[in-house]
């Protein structure tokens, strides 16, 4: 009797290891429908949230180089012996960016709160289905709902 | 010496805080996203601690010196990308659950020919940053301590490859963090002391800017590249005696190796198809590439690249996993914004100075090394070593961090999505990785950092951006639309950078739009997705893969107080959310494992 151990697997993983294949079978994402209006609510929400800081952002990585090259005269304007346009590359867009991302940030963290009180103070979603518009997204397959027991496609 | 008890410290801090992070890990997930138990300021110091690499530290002061003024806009491209990150990728990527890009294709779309596509443009991307971070360690060494290039390419490479293969990402958290603060105090401390020490001439010098056209004082210039100069009438040089010696006037073939101090106050040779520092156009804050007098297409090109192409950064992204939520996600990339501002208040600085102080850098091609040659020339006795130690440090600090970060996703692109594998496999793949970037950046040191780090941001912009932007907003988004988009984006980029090393000489607003791709191929990767994806039909469950990306994951915490609702409600608190939230992650994490 030697003092040999030996690793014992059940024949699924033994042919699954002997396959190499580490990754499972891919499955699609599920969504609970219940879940769907509250989703699209903040989809939506972010959607605009998202245009409106592109737009803020476009405007001054777009803007300020072309008020530079519109008005080369500020290269001569000196502050302090800095030529304005110098300092208007560094001192402009930095604060400006980060003021940005806190406002940003403040508006989408609001945003999931708000809902999230929402949502508690109806009884988490109960007939939320109702009150939220769910138009323009009536393609989505509703039985695609909780998780799926694995393996199902086998039988 | 004192060179050598700078980076010492710096590579053997690395090395000890990698080693920190090996007791705590045991898995993929450990070694990959540090299994996302990391809080957004300290995530937030690593990401710009990671994003900080050789490129800004050394870079931007080197384009300065080089091209003008305008190069400034470079740090701001880098700093506004975070802005469209937190506003459309940060926190459904996180709540995608995916660790990789490629992971977040597959999540989405469910195609694995899509997610050996991106595994290879993480490759791409991944080759084209760590390249000039090694070449840069190679050449930044090899200004301060005469070491030839090589000594400091492979020594790069194995601090970085020991690090990672045996910490993963748990080191390098917490070794991007630190070297974030050392890389902040390394930089800002030095810009005080050489403004302060360069005395009111040169002060008043760098805002004046006016054209390099004679040494101000015998000037010994190394060229490790070679160089075509025109010599102009009346150029001498010091020979080896210390007589002065006229060179012949005309085209003159510098070989690489070769030493030569131009003597005071003789007019200084211009290099081919290079602009002379400080000349007409270098105080424009605008970047005229090449003076082809299109200053706005020059700059938005530029912009475009690097904004769009930090939100498609695989490192980057990567980082936002080692979140613990979607929320943490956003914080982090909201404090990484105020982070990097702090920073790049100061690269005009060395720029500026840089100008006036090592002009002569240009002559070889190594303005890049400015930042480390300007204390020598500020104070020559033991306060000017210090400091040039010190800023040795943070710029090896600086290729440091960021070839962690990116070594990891090579690595982590080649043994988890092209040929998945364990833990082991990983390893040995983050030391293969870093041989193959030592060998191809042995011959490279004649490429500018700012040029090929810009170039990976443009692929990165022109791939991942529309592939993320539309798979998380666009619920119509189809795989075979990513796939094309993809390629496209790719394909487009790599032949626009071909054209322009090899390809024929171009001038006017095809030049520019050559060099710097991004305005043209990021509509037209976005353009390719959305009329492939028009041509076919979303799967069945697209909407539903889309819109789980936007919920957040403590909608129904059970601490919340709950009114008692009818019975017929469904009780969503014991819905398998959590358990669901990431399946994908843990079944494949778990599978690596064994």
């Amino acid at each position: 009797m030697t003092g040999r151990r030996v690793a014992v697997t059940s024949p699924q993983t033994r042919l699954a290891h002997a396959r190499r294949r580490y990754r499972g079978p891919w499955r699609p994402t599920t969504l609970d429908p219940a879940e769907m209006p509250r989703a699209i609510a903040l989809y939506r929400e972010g959607r605009s949230r998202a245009v409106a800081a592109l737009a803020a952002l476009g405007a001054l990585i777009f803007g300020l180089p072309f008020l530079l090259w519109l008005w080369p005269t500020l290269d001569d304007v000196r502050v302090a012996g800095v030529p304005v346009s110098w300092a208007a590359i560094v001192l402009v867009p930095f604060p400006a960016m980060v003021a940005m991302a806190f406002w940003q940030l403040r508006r989408a963290e609001r945003a999931e709160r708000d809902l999230l009180d929402a949502d508690a103070d109806q009884g988490i979603g109960a007939d939320a289905d109702a009150d939220v518009e769910t138009a323009g997204f009536g393609t989505v397959d509703k039985t695609t709902g909780p998780d799926k027991p694995a393996g199902e496609g086998a039988s | 010496m004192i060179v050598a008890l700078a980076v010492a410290p710096v590579v053997l801090v690395t090395m000890l805080i990698g080693l920190r992070g090996v007791a705590a890990m045991r898995t993929t997930s450990d070694f990959l996203v540090a299994s996302r138990r990391v809080s957004p300021l300290l995530n937030s110091a690593a990401v710009s601690g990671e994003y900080l690499s050789a490129a800004s530290f050394l870079g931007v002061a080197g384009l300065v010196v080089k091209d003008g003024i305008g190069s400034l806009w470079y740090p701001v491209g880098f700093t506004a990308g975070y802005i469209a990150m937190l506003a459309l990728v940060a926190a459904p990527m996180r709540r995608s659950g995916a660790l990789t890009v490629p992971d977040f294709a597959e999540a989405r779309l469910g195609s694995a020919a899509l997610r050996r596509l991106a595994a290879v443009v993480v490759l791409v991307i991944g080759v084209l940053y760590l390249v000039p971070q090694f070449r840069t360690a190679g050449l930044v060494l090899s200004v301060v301590t005469e070491t030839p290039y090589w000594v400091g390419v492979v020594l790069a490479g194995g601090v970085v490859s020991a690090t990672l293969a045996l910490g993963g990402m748990r080191a390098a958290t917490y070794v991007q963090a630190f070297q974030f603060v050392f890389k902040l105090v390394l930089f800002i401390v030095p810009a005080m002391w050489l403004l302060i020490q360069a005395g009111p001439e040169v002060r008043t010098e760098a805002v004046q800017p006016s054209e390099f056209t004679h040494f101000s004082d015998d000037t010994t210039v190394t060229f490790r590249v070679g160089a075509t100069l025109d010599v102009p009438p009346g150029a001498e040089v010091v020979d080896r005696e210390g007589g002065p010696r006229a060179l012949r006037p005309g085209a003159w073939e510098v070989p690489p190796g070769t030493t030569v101090t131009f003597a005071d106050g003789t007019p200084v040779p211009e290099v081919r198809g290079e602009a002379v520092p400080g000349s007409d156009g270098w105080e424009r804050p605008l970047l005229d590439f090449d003076d082809e007098g299109y200053p706005l297409l020059g700059t938005w090109s530029v912009l475009i690249a690097t904004m769009l192409g930090t939100m498609g950064l695989p490192h980057v992204i990567m980082r936002f996993h080692t979140s613990p939520d979607g929320r943490a996600a956003r914080r982090t990339a909201a404090f990484t914004v105020a982070l990097l501002s702090v920073f790049y208040l100061f690269p005009g600085i060395y720029g500026v100075l840089g100008r006036v102080l090592v002009p002569h850098l240009y002559l070889t091609g190594a303005t890049d090394s400015a930042v480390v040659a300007l204390p020598a020339q500020v104070d020559d006795g033991t306060a000017g070593t210090v400091f040039t130690g010190l800023l040795t440090a943070g710029a090896f600090a600086a290729f440091l961090a960021t070839s962690l970060g990116l070594l990891l996703v090579v690595s982590g692109a080649i043994s988890h999505d092209l040929v998945p594998g364990g833990l082991r496999q990983l390893r040995l793949a983050v030391i293969g990785a870093a041989a193959v970037i030592v060998l191809l950046a042995l011959p490279a040191a004649a490429f500018d950092a700012g040029t090929l780090v810009t170039w990976g941001f443009t692929v990165a912009a022109s791939t991942f951006c529309p592939l993320l932007v539309l798979g998380i907003w666009w619920r119509r988004l189809t795989a075979a639309g990513a796939l094309s988009g993809v390629a496209a984006g790719l394909v487009s980029t790599i032949g626009s950078f071909l054209v322009n090393v090899a390809g024929p000489d171009l001038h006017g607003w095809v030049a520019i739009l050559v060099a710097q791709p991004a305005p043209w191929t990021v509509p037209l990767a976005f353009l390719t997705m959305v009329v492939v994806s028009r041509l076919g039909r979303p799967a069945p469950w697209a909407t539903a893969a889309m819109l789980r990306l936007h919920l957040h994951e403590h909608r129904l915490s059970p601490f919340v107080a709950r009114p008692q609702s009818d019975s017929a409600a469904r009780d969503l608190g014991h819905s398998s959310w959590p358990a669901r939230r990431s399946s994908a992650v843990r079944r494949i994490t778990r599978r690596l494992g064994r």
